[in-house]
């Protein structure tokens, strides 16, 4: 187990330069006048073109620029946003709050999905069963763009529960609003996945084996069944936490919360290289790590898999 | 489950889901939609790119069932037409997805080892990648002015997508391998091409069928987020997230030109949803 | 060990979870609610140093922490505000400025001309790429601090500026300010209205022509507010009144600078009270905000202008008559209501009607939907059988694309469709390199209110926003006569009989005029939104 752990982390350290080369690939592709993008639609003069060309390497082929990045990543140093942000500073500035907000939303949508997704699976094709496939199609056919100004608009601005704008010091009950309607997006495939699974074991031996020996039914499904089916549930609660990190993009500007998803887009719009890739390295990490927990929690749950 | 049996699985899941209500219900639904996609001209006879100012925001009539939109456009010829881009997108992606997903996943599983490892940490870069990113790339370097730019949007969904197919897959192939009856499979020796599609495929794949059916949703759903983002479909495209997108701005106004693309992207999530639980349910063998 | 507890460690995982989401709590604003400060709504501005401030968002902050030499008065006619008087020779190449005495700085320095000379030596430095440099290049020496690149786009870069000062700058005395012009100018005062020409402290400065490491994180001004604590990036700005400042005095205490990325999210935080001015609410609540807001919903003129421009290098429009129907095929007051909603009116000029020498229909028939005219005009030119309209998708533009498309195929029965292109730096870049861009859209306001601010940029043969590739020497010569003239009056003159050379040619067609479209809380009064679309700080109050 140890040695597998050691082995991962390695793995890890080629995964990040891989990722970061990715996607600086992708911002250089996709680079065609960061400077006129800062400028709005105002002319830039030739001078001012010329020096902020320089200064961010933006005449130079992509081997020379990936180069100067990981150079200065090496040393420690992130860089400057195109707007002359210290990169450093955005990224502390922008990870607590997104860090808040996807935990919250995460745990919101597992404990609704796995609750839900065992109770129509014990009464499979029952009124529950039925009205929860229901409500998954209506959050499937309401788009985040839609459903999170209608959140607003009814629980903010109508009904004034919450706040219908929070900031980068928001406490838990002001990201409650935004983080039910981040639960909302990943909440369908864990839910459908859990019943499905929970479907699954329920036919399986050992609970036979467990109803012969008296054990009762609640401690059956619950304990035995649902740890057996979690494992394609943890899996996918681990890359949901991942895209809801970077995918916050809609909720973060909706509800004017200042942090990874809005600045990745900042940076994607204004053809920022540094600052995507930026934000993109630590978001890596945090899905190898995430990952990694996953991968852990399969031997965990089922003592049959092995690492060695 | 017995390898002597005289039909084939296929045989029996046929013979399971003729006599399915569900199967039939959704199965119609489905052709329906598709030929909805294919000749929308069967269903409306308004033309959907006509449209007039005089007419925005106007209610049902007789002429447009679902009423006028802000630009003055018919609500349900645009959403008749809409399907065929939104059913492009989501179905090509889906399957894209899909494949890319099952192949990975089913690798990385099966092998363990280096080949899980490199397949593993593949699909962490792929996680990486901001969607947006992908999006604003494939549309700005693949689509020309006066194309609607339905294949780079395809691509992009499904390029980043499969990466949550695949995990769920692995995860279940590594529980169904450890699982007693592949050893007892293996000591009877069977190979291991009939190891993996006999017996771990069928046992594992119910998880990534849930996950890829409600992908199909999301993805045709991704697509209005990628247009209100800039970098979804564009030119004269008409799609049903197109539309969404844009009746978002104006839901206060006037719902209806939010509401029956929802609605028709919910019916035709469901119709596939549940011809994927029947279709499902038919060839898994522990529910045999 | 891990197989055993697998529970505990879910609840362990869980409750780590939230406890990163717990941590640090929230704390809010702290704004009192009857405190007598307000709360105003805007974007991210790119950058607080004044040289480097071309958008609203930026100058709009600028606006309370600085105190400007002159500001223009309800009829739009320059006065002076931390200047004395600002006065040209006769052949209007030097002006001398005389400064307020008793001004200071937020630290305590008085502000001297030097001041002055510092801060617009510093934003015209070519090497210091500020984006307003250019509002400095008719001031003596500029071309000494920006020298050409030798080979223009090839691979020699421009020499370093052998001086970092233009010599057309001379501190006569400690408020006493001579500026000579490279060529006479006599609307040359207008401009000094505008935020580059903000002073800067000492303090400011490291050493000569040094800015000091994060001096625009706490920007130190002359202005009636100073900043509280540092800028808060994405969040706020907080400004509060200054003790006994010599000028205009303001009515309120402090303003709190509310940062959005969205303005649909900044109406929401307006109609909750969150807010308190909203200077520019989207067209996508303006049909709710009357019911929301009721009086504290507004409307007021600014500089802004939309236009469909030719690319007339193109065989295809390079027929008047053509773009003249173009131009008749359209409704432009269907499209000002009913898309969008009254923030836009009609426009019949090539200039904004905020601006002196404007003449209401100057374009004439040209401008005016006439569908029937239009088409014996386009089939008379054999206009082409399909167009299409280039737009970038991120300023919102798709909706009256869409719609202009609508009215075009319906006067003259040809296809039209929309042509989106990403950003607008692609549209640019297509029509630079002359692509088969087709029309397309582009819009303009002012710096300062002169009809030149928008001959220039957009029609002349050199003009930096021009992309049709429309070059008319008349029109050329016309525009620098009226820069020369001796009088504003004799200038005006010349600027409209350029414009008359537009409304034959027509590269361009006017579509719209935009108005702020304003709203504010219950908690303020007296809200005026000037031409520049900034609040007037000085009358806005609170209701105790």
């Amino acid at each position: 187990m140890f040695r597998y752990i050691v082995r991962r982390l390695l793995q890890m350290i080629l995964t990040f330069f891989g990722a970061t080369f990715v996607v600086f690939a992708l911002m250089f592709a996709n680079q065609d006048d960061p400077i006129q993008a800062l400028a709005g639609e105002k002319p830039v003069s030739d001078n001012v073109r010329a020096v902020l060309t320089e200064r961010y390497h933006l005449d130079e082929s992509f081997p020379v620029q990936y180069w100067y990045y990981m150079k200065g990543l090496l040393t420690g140093d992130l860089g400057r946003s195109m707007a002359g942000r210290d990169i450093g500073e955005m990224l502390s500035g922008a990870w607590p709050v997104t860090l808040k907000l996807s935990a919250l939303a995460i745990v919101v949508a597992a404990l609704i999905a796995i609750t839900a997704g065992v109770w129509s699976a014990i009464r499979r094709g029952g009124f529950f069963d039925n009205s929860t496939l229901l409500m998954t199609l209506l959050l499937l056919a309401v788009p985040i763009v839609v459903l999170a100004p209608v959140a607003q608009l009814v629980f903010a601005m109508e009904l004034r529960w919450f706040p219908a704008t929070t900031t980068a010091r928001a406490g838990l009950y002001d990201l409650l609003l935004p983080a039910v309607v981040l639960a909302c997006s990943v909440m369908a495939t864990q839910l459908r996945v859990t019943r499905t699974s929970v479907v699954e074991n329920l036919r399986a031996d050992y609970v036979r084996t467990a109803r012969a020996k008296g054990l009762t039914p609640r401690r059956v499904t619950w304990v035995h069944v649902l740890r057996n089916s979690l494992i394609p549930v943890i899996t996918l609660i681990g890359v949901d936490l991942g895209m809801l990190m970077s995918g916050a993009i809609i909720v973060e500007e909706v509800f004017n919360i200042p942090g990874v998803g809005f600045n990745l887009a900042r940076g994607i719009r204004a053809e920022d290289g540094p600052l995507v890739v930026g934000f993109v390295s630590v978001l890596v990490v945090v899905f190898l790590v995430v990952n990694l927990v996953v991968d852990l929690l399969y031997a965990a749950l089922d003592p049959r898999i092995r690492y060695e | 489950m017995s390898d002597t049996r005289s039909r084939s699985l296929a045989g029996d899941a046929w013979t399971d889901l003729r006599h399915n209500k569900i199967f039939w219900a959704s199965g119609v639904l489905v052709a329906l939609i598709l030929l909805m996609a294919v000749v929308p001209s069967l269903f409306t006879s308004a033309d959907p790119a006509v449209c007039t100012l005089a007419n925005q925001n106007q209610g049902p009539s007789s002429t447009a069932w679902f009423g006028y939109d802000f630009q003055g456009c018919d609500v349900f010829a645009r959403t008749v037409y809409g399907t065929r881009d939104s059913l492009e997108v989501g179905l090509l992606s889906t399957l894209l997805a899909g494949v890319l997903g099952l192949i990975v996943g089913m690798a990385a599983g099966w092998f363990g080892g280096v080949v899980d490892a490199v397949l593993s940490r593949l699909t962490d870069i792929m996680l990486g990648v901001p969607l947006l990113l992908a999006a604003v790339v494939f549309s700005g370097r693949l689509s020309s002015p006066f194309e609607d730019g339905v294949f780079a949007v395809t691509l992009t969904l499904g390029l980043l997508t499969w990466t949550a197919a695949a995990r769920v897959m692995r995860s279940a192939v590594i529980t169904a391998k450890s699982q007693d009856y592949v050893a007892a499979a293996r000591m009877l020796g069977a190979g291991p091409a009939r190891l993996v599609f006999r017996h771990v495929l069928p046992n594992s794949i119910a998880s990534f069928i849930v996950v890829i059916t409600i992908l199909l949703g999301t993805n045709i759903a991704a697509e209005a987020t990628l247009s209100y983002l800039g970098a979804g479909l564009g030119g004269d495209a008409i799609s049903w997230g197109l539309q969404i997108a844009e009746a978002r701005n104006y839901a206060r106004i006037a719902a209806s030109p939010l509401v029956w693309p929802s609605v028709f992207l919910a019916v035709t999530v469901l119709a596939f949803i549940m011809l994927g639980d029947a279709i499902r349910d038919a060839f898994d063998p522990k529910l045999r | 060990m891990l197989g055993k507890r697998p529970w505990k460690m879910a609840a362990g995982l869980a409750a780590i979870s939230l406890l990163i989401a717990g941590c640090g709590g929230g704390d809010s604003d702290g704004e009192s609610a009857n405190s007598n400060t307000v709360v105003i709504g805007l974007s991210e501005p790119s950058d607080l140093l004044p040289s480097n401030v071309t958008d609203v968002n930026g100058t709009t902050i600028l606006s309370s922490l600085f105190y400007p030499l002159l500001e223009f008065n309800a009829r739009k006619e320059p006065v002076e505000a931390a200047a004395q008087s600002i006065t040209p020779d006769k052949s209007n190449r030097i002006w001398t400025i005389k400064l307020k005495p008793g001004f200071t700085f937020h630290n305590g320095e008085p502000v001297t001309s030097q001041n002055y000379i510092d801060a617009w030596n510093y934003g015209a430095y070519g090497p210091n790429a500020q984006t307003g440099s250019n509002f400095y290049a008719r001031i003596a020496g500029y071309d000494d601090l920006n020298p050409e690149d030798p080979d223009k786009e090839g691979p020699q870069k421009a020499p370093t500026p052998t001086t970092n000062k233009m010599s057309g700058l001379k501190a006569i005395d400690d408020l006493t300010l001579q500026v000579t012009l490279s060529a006479p100018f006599s609307s040359f005062k207008t401009v000094l209205a505008y935020s580059v020409f903000y002073p800067l402290p000492k303090a400011a400065f490291a050493s000569d022509g040094v800015i000091v490491e994060g001096f625009a994180e706490s920007i130190i001004g002359n202005g009636p507010f100073k900043m509280v604590g540092k800028w808060v990036h994405d969040d706020k700005v907080v400004v509060e009144k200054v003790a006994n400042f010599k000028g205009k005095v303001p009515k309120i205490d402090g303003v709190t600078w509310k940062i959005y990325q969205d303005e649909l999210t900044e109406y929401a935080d307006l109609v909750t009270g969150s807010l308190d001015v909203q200077t520019s609410i989207p067209i996508e609540a303006l049909s709710s905000a009357p019911a929301d807001l009721g009086e504290r919903f507004q409307r007021s003129e600014n500089s802004g202008f939309d236009a469909l421009g030719f690319p007339v290098y193109d065989t295809t429009w390079s027929n008047p008559n053509v773009r003249k129907a173009i131009s008749m095929a359209i409704n432009r007051d269907e499209i000002a209501e009913q898309i969008f909603l009254g923030s836009r009116s009609a426009a019949h000029a090539f200039v904004s009607p905020v601006v002196a020498g404007y003449r209401e229909n100057s374009c004439g028939e040209a401008c005016q939907y006439n569908p029937n005219k239009a088409k014996e005009l386009y089939q008379a030119g054999k206009g082409p059988s399909e167009i299409k309209i280039t737009y970038n998708v991120d300023g919102g533009h798709k909706a009256w694309v869409d719609a202009t498309c609508g009215q075009i195929t319906a006067s003259l029965g040809v296809t039209c469709v929309g042509n989106p292109v990403g950003k607008f730096a692609d549209l640019q870049a297509m029509a630079r390199a002359h692509e088969p861009i087709g029309i397309f859209r582009l819009s303009w306001s002012m710096d300062y209110p002169l009809m030149e601010n928008y001959l220039g940029p957009l029609y002349s043969s050199k003009g930096s926003s021009n992309f049709s590739g429309f070059a008319s020497a008349k029109f050329d010569q016309l525009l620098k006569q009226g820069s020369a003239a001796s009088t504003p009056a004799a200038a005006i003159k010349k600027w409209q009989d350029a414009e008359d050379i537009l409304v034959q040619q027509m590269p361009f067609i006017p579509l719209r005029f935009s108005n702020n479209v304003y709203g504010y809380s219950e908690k303020v009064t007296n809200v005026e939104i000037d031409l520049f679309m900034k609040v007037n700080l000085y009358e806005i109050e609170t209701i105790a």
